[in-house]
């Protein structure tokens, strides 16, 4: 079954992430998924892995929802983990007939790892410790492109409508009988069940807007606790920005 | 389909991925009336949704892309619309990266934008069931176009990585089959319902 998404399940904790200040949490944030990307050091790279976890362990957000999302990543990482250490030439480790391990090829494969799953750790307490809706808000006022932002907050609205609608499409099929397999018949079978998903959606999105502008809307988003900056918003700013550019200056010494 | 995740590819490869990503989106979104918005958004959200739709192969499954679809319904908006949704997916469920949406929206818009050349220039010739036929094609060729580029993308931040891309492009054969027949029962279909909506005359 499709999945709704559900990054702000626990955005009602409270937490000192969940207090910070929206805007310099996603700058601040990204600062530091930026520069944990950019480290080559794999010692230094597992000190962002450190600081990641650490900064989960503090927004309270459950390690098990945090595990169910990382199987994307794990999914694009595993080759390289399984691949890269024979392939890559080097000191030779272990050897298996053939098939020899290397010490360049373990660790290139382990430092993609280590900054790919702190990556994505990252994201939980940049996004997941507020409402989605807060995170569009926060956009809008950081100047990110208007078109943008209102093409974001339509999909993401339409996400759960469209989720909704298309499940109840495919429990209907189902319930006739149609089975998801290998087959001709599977995809294009699919293919007429989304064009209707489009048909229906697609008058649905000008009524919507239409009644959207006729009370009022002209492209910015409202809501009805304006965003506060205070001293202590910038105090929890300064280690995680610390942090980012103090890993890059430690690279240079290493 | 798989988008490349952080910490993968090399700095020059992603800073450039959101160069060209800067370029056509300033573009495309100069051209984007206020209008365009909702109905590229529930366009958008529709490509999303569909896209995880899983069909079992063997051990593992895969999923729908339509960013070919997504070209031909959209035209140059499929540029901004594969944006949003690859930004979204990023950040609601894990699946690519931060650093990587430059890029990964390269790898798969500007196959959309092909995908809307081959379905424009299709619809001018005089060929019986054209629109099926194109849509296929152009369908198909957009996730073949989208393995090349990620490819290639993967290649250029080094050597080390040839077995890994292998290994990738064989996995993709299926999915893009797949969604030749897909997109084009998706557009014989819209071209019965609706023939409005991908701009053919009833």
């Amino acid at each position: 079954m499709i999945q709704y998404p559900e990054i702000d399940r626990y955005s009602a904790l409270s937490s000192p992430i969940h207090d910070w200040d929206p805007r310099v949490k996603l700058v601040s944030i990204l600062i530091l998924i930026f520069s944990i990307v950019l480290l080559y050091d794999l010692k230094l790279a597992f000190i962002g892995l450190i600081v990641a976890v650490i900064m989960l362990f503090i927004s309270k957000i459950p390690l098990r929802f945090v595990g169910v999302y990382l199987k994307w990543v794990s999914f694009f990482i595993l080759p390289f983990f399984l691949i890269m250490p024979f392939t890559v030439q080097g000191t030779e480790l272990y050897r298996f007939h053939v098939l020899s391990v290397t010490y360049e090829g373990v660790t290139y494969a382990l430092l993609i790892c280590v900054r790919a799953f702190s990556a994505a750790l990252l994201i939980f307490p940049m996004i997941g410790t507020m409402k989605f809706g807060t995170t569009i808000k926060a956009l809008e006022s950081l100047k990110v492109p208007n078109k943008l932002v209102q093409m974001v907050m339509f999909t993401y609205r339409y996400i759960f409508v469209l989720t909704s609608e298309l499940q109840s499409m495919l429990r209907s099929m189902n319930s006739r009988g149609f089975a998801m397999r290998l087959s001709m018949q599977t995809p294009r079978t699919l293919g007429k069940a989304i064009g209707m998903l489009f048909v229906r959606s697609y008058e649905r999105s000008e009524r919507v807007y239409n009644a959207m502008v006729s009370r009022g809307y002209v492209g910015n988003i409202r809501t009805s606790h304006p965003f506060k900056l205070r001293d202590k918003d910038w105090l929890k700013a300064f280690p995680v920005i610390g942090i980012a550019i103090g890993l890059h200056c430690f690279a240079g010494i290493v | 389909m798989v988008h490349i995740s952080d910490g993968v590819l090399a700095p020059e490869v992603w800073i450039a991925g959101y160069m060209v990503t800067g370029v056509l989106l300033a573009w495309t979104l100069r051209k984007m009336r206020a209008y365009d918005i909702p109905r590229l958004s529930i366009i958008t959200a529709a490509v999303f949704v569909a896209s995880l739709i899983h069909i079992p192969i063997g051990p593992t499954s895969a999923h729908f892309v339509l960013n070919g679809f997504a070209g031909v319904m959209l035209g140059i908006f499929s540029y901004p619309s594969i944006f949003i949704a690859l930004t979204l997916q990023a950040l609601l469920f894990q699946h690519g990266g931060i650093t990587t949406i430059g890029i990964n929206t390269v790898n798969m818009g500007v196959p959309a934008l092909v995908a809307h050349g081959i379905f424009k220039l299709g619809s001018t010739t005089k060929i019986q069931r054209k629109e099926e036929l194109f849509g296929a094609f152009a369908g198909g060729a957009a996730v073949f176009l989208a393995v090349v580029l990620l490819s290639v993308a993967l290649l250029t931040t080094g050597r080390e990585f040839e077995k890994v891309v292998m290994l990738i492009a064989a996995a993709h054969v299926p999915i893009i089959l797949i969604e030749a027949i897909a997109v084009g029962s998706i557009i014989a279909f819209l071209k019965k319902v609706k023939p409005e909506i991908i701009g053919v005359k009833a």
